[in-house]
């Protein structure tokens, strides 16, 4: 009982000393992305528009769920390299389950989450039990789930939604140009936030990406924490897949197959560290909101689509590097 | 460090190279067009592209870092060689020239940006890659440049019996690579600064040095894999790249690379991407779904780390030498 007050103490004044620069990290952020919507309001025209507001904070929700799949994974310090592969494969599953097998969405809603929640399973086990770096893990469990997945689907994309499923991507709640995929992201953050606030389990998370030798000295059982971070990290992967193929109207095969940047950009934005041990969800929040920004404002004031990836690239550089560079003024060795 | 290069890198090599005797059996007897000359050459000049990808990976990974640029780099260097050749008319020969120190040039700015910021090398080049395959794609908008001079394409259909004339250059840099990280007393720096980081600063090692030549190493050898590819194709494909982050990985892993540095398998990794060609030339001639070269690399990956691990833990128990600290702390594969 001791050494887990003594661990909850060390946390917490982690946890504590981290929110002060968090913030003005957030801050930052925020002026950033509220510079950016302004000068797009002003640069690109139609930017402002209902339609454009629709897609964009569509894409963002998308993006950001993408985003927190990676940032669980980041908060117990491993990587789970198959996101995209989790959630093409269990997009893909969705679209099986509907298409073929005529079930209702609520049905392959479920089948997908329980899809992405195993294959999460199946990377931590073999995370814990063959010591592997999750790295190396998850870069092969990823070509398994992808090369699977093609040989079973035969790169067939399932085209023919029901209705039922895609116009819930479409509709705008409450008159505001506002997709339910929103507040699906938003509900999924609020839980995220609550379980790194407030729950046991996500201040063990913390505890073993901060030291996972500390945390295992202290009584602290790091497989189980790995087995359900892996998980959870799956089932949020299989949730943007699953909203992924609610706004594109279609299960394609190539889903998830260029997750990678945005799964890391956002909570990299955002704060959440790389090594492990800090998270933050509003930053993954806001780091989605600025990436889907950028994407979209750069289409409109006619920037190629292509030239769009280096600017995306050159934020990931630019906000670690800034982000190396205020945790050393501010005296934070990570 | 030495010793687990010694004692590991050896029976781990004996492994595979019994597995690739074994496939290349199997192959021969299983597909007669196996043997074939067309055949073997074609499997060569992959071959010859992909473990230069691998090799790329590998000097980097020796330093406890990693590339995901590759692919990127080796994209742009085949479109900048192209375009100055095709749209500009510059001269082979310069146009070579331009696109490997292109290469060097990115792998050092990969190099530069993990020595001063001292970020995880994966985040960096994960924005570097965007950043070299943007500017590829934003030059070329996903359209190759056809028609490259005919002394390049010629030099990627050039073979002597069923031996593809670029194998010659693969072999030949395999050599030279190997020479320098056994050899050469800047290689063995940066493989120990590879092995223990800390040591190699308390001793003063050249850490800047080492960095910057590991990825520069890197960015060319990814160069010349895309000149290469270029040459093979005849033409700046856009494409070139896209798909080598996990043969990249795959070679070292499963050739006995650790994701922590200090090793660098050289004859493992190049054993590896045997049989990775083999899985693939293989699946080829029997029909099978393309699909499952993926799925077996992903399984090769996974099998090959895991039976290295286990015999490293059953030696250990063996010898009863009680290990530092518990398993899976801070995994270093």
């Amino acid at each position: 009982m001791a050494f887990a007050g003594a661990l909850r103490t060390r946390i917490t004044a982690r946890f504590t000393g981290g929110t002060l620069l968090l913030q003005v990290a957030l801050l930052a952020l925020l002026i950033v992305t509220a510079g950016f919507w302004i000068f797009f309001s002003v640069a690109a025209s139609g930017f402002t528009s209902d339609f454009n507001l629709f897609s964009l904070l569509r894409f963002a929700a998308i993006q950001i769920t993408i985003g927190f799949a990676q940032m669980v994974a980041l908060s117990i310090g491993d990587l789970n390299l198959a996101v995209g592969a989790i959630g093409g494969a269990a997009g893909m599953f969705a679209g099986w389950v509907m298409q073929s097998l005529g079930l209702p969405p609520e049905v392959a809603v479920l089948f997908a989450l329980a899809v992405g929640l195993l294959l999460g399973f199946g990377n931590a086990l073999l995370i814990t039990w063959t010591g592997i770096n999750s790295f190396i893990v998850t870069l092969a469990t990823a070509s398994l789930i992808t090369g699977a997945m093609l040989i079973v689907t035969h790169a067939r994309p399932f085209s023919q939604l029901p209705d039922s499923f895609t116009g819930f991507s479409e509709v705008e709640v409450a008159g505001l140009p506002i997709s339910p995929l929103v507040l699906v992201m938003l509900a999924v953050g609020v839980a995220l936030l609550v379980l790194y606030r407030n729950l046991r389990l996500g201040r063990e998370m913390l505890a073993v990406g901060a030291n996972r030798r500390a945390a295992r000295m202290s009584g602290l059982s790091v497989d189980r924490v790995v087995l359900l971070t892996h998980g959870l990290s799956g089932a949020l992967a299989a949730t943007a897949g699953l909203m992924a193929i609610a706004a594109d109207h279609t299960a394609s095969p190539s889903l998830g197959s260029d997750w990678l940047l945005a799964s890391c950009v956002s909570p990299a934005i955002g704060g959440t560290l790389l090594s492990g041990g800090v998270v933050s969800v509003p930053g993954t929040i806001l780091g989605g909101v600025l990436l889907a920004t950028i994407s979209n404002g750069l289409l409109l004031v006619n920037i190629d689509n292509f030239w769009i990836t280096v600017f995306l690239g050159a934020v990931l550089l630019l906000a670690v590097v800034l982000d190396r560079v205020t945790r050393a003024a501010g005296g934070v060795a990570s | 460090m030495t010793v687990r290069l010694r004692s590991l890198a050896p029976g781990l090599a004996l492994g595979l190279l019994v597995i690739d005797v074994v496939g290349i059996l199997v192959l021969s007897v299983v597909t007669p067009s196996f043997l074939s000359t067309y055949n073997l050459f074609v499997t060569g000049r992959d071959l010859s592209i992909l473990l230069l990808v691998a090799l790329a990976q590998m000097v980097v990974l020796s330093l406890g870092q990693m590339n995901l640029s590759i692919g990127s780099i080796g994209g742009l260097v085949a479109i900048i060689e192209s375009g100055l050749m095709v749209r500009y008319g510059v001269p082979v020969a310069a146009a070579l020239v331009a696109g490997l120190l292109l290469g060097i040039a990115c792998g050092v700015i990969n190099g530069l940006l993990v020595y001063w910021t001292k970020i995880n090398s994966f985040v960096l080049t994960l924005g570097t890659s965007y950043v070299f395959a943007g500017i590829n794609l934003g030059i070329t908008h996903a359209t190759p440049f056809y028609h490259i001079p005919a002394e390049i394409s010629s030099f990627g259909q050039a073979r002597i019996g069923p031996f593809p004339v670029m194998a010659a250059l693969t072999i030949a840099l395999t050599l030279l690579l190997a020479t320098f990280l056994y050899q050469v007393v800047l290689g063995r720096q940066l493989l120990a600064a590879g092995g223990n980081p800390l040591a190699a600063r308390l001793s003063g090692l050249p850490i800047r040095r080492a960095t910057l030549t590991a990825h520069a190493i890197s960015g060319f050898l990814a160069a010349v894999a895309g000149t290469m590819l270029m040459a093979q194709l005849g033409q700046g494909q856009p494409t070139i790249g896209a798909t080598w982050v996990l043969p990249s990985f795959a070679g070292p892993i499963i050739g006995g690379a650790a994701l922590a540095g200090g090793s660098a398998p050289v004859l493992g990794t190049v054993l590896a991407m045997v049989l990775i060609s083999l899985i693939d030339d293989g699946l080829v001639l029997v029909n099978a779904d393309p699909f499952w070269v993926q799925f077996l690399i992903g399984a090769l990956i996974l099998g090959a780390v895991v039976l290295g691990r286990t015999s490293l833990s059953d030696i250990r128990a063996f010898l009863k030498i009680s290990p530092g600290e518990p398993r899976g702390l801070e995994s270093t594969r």
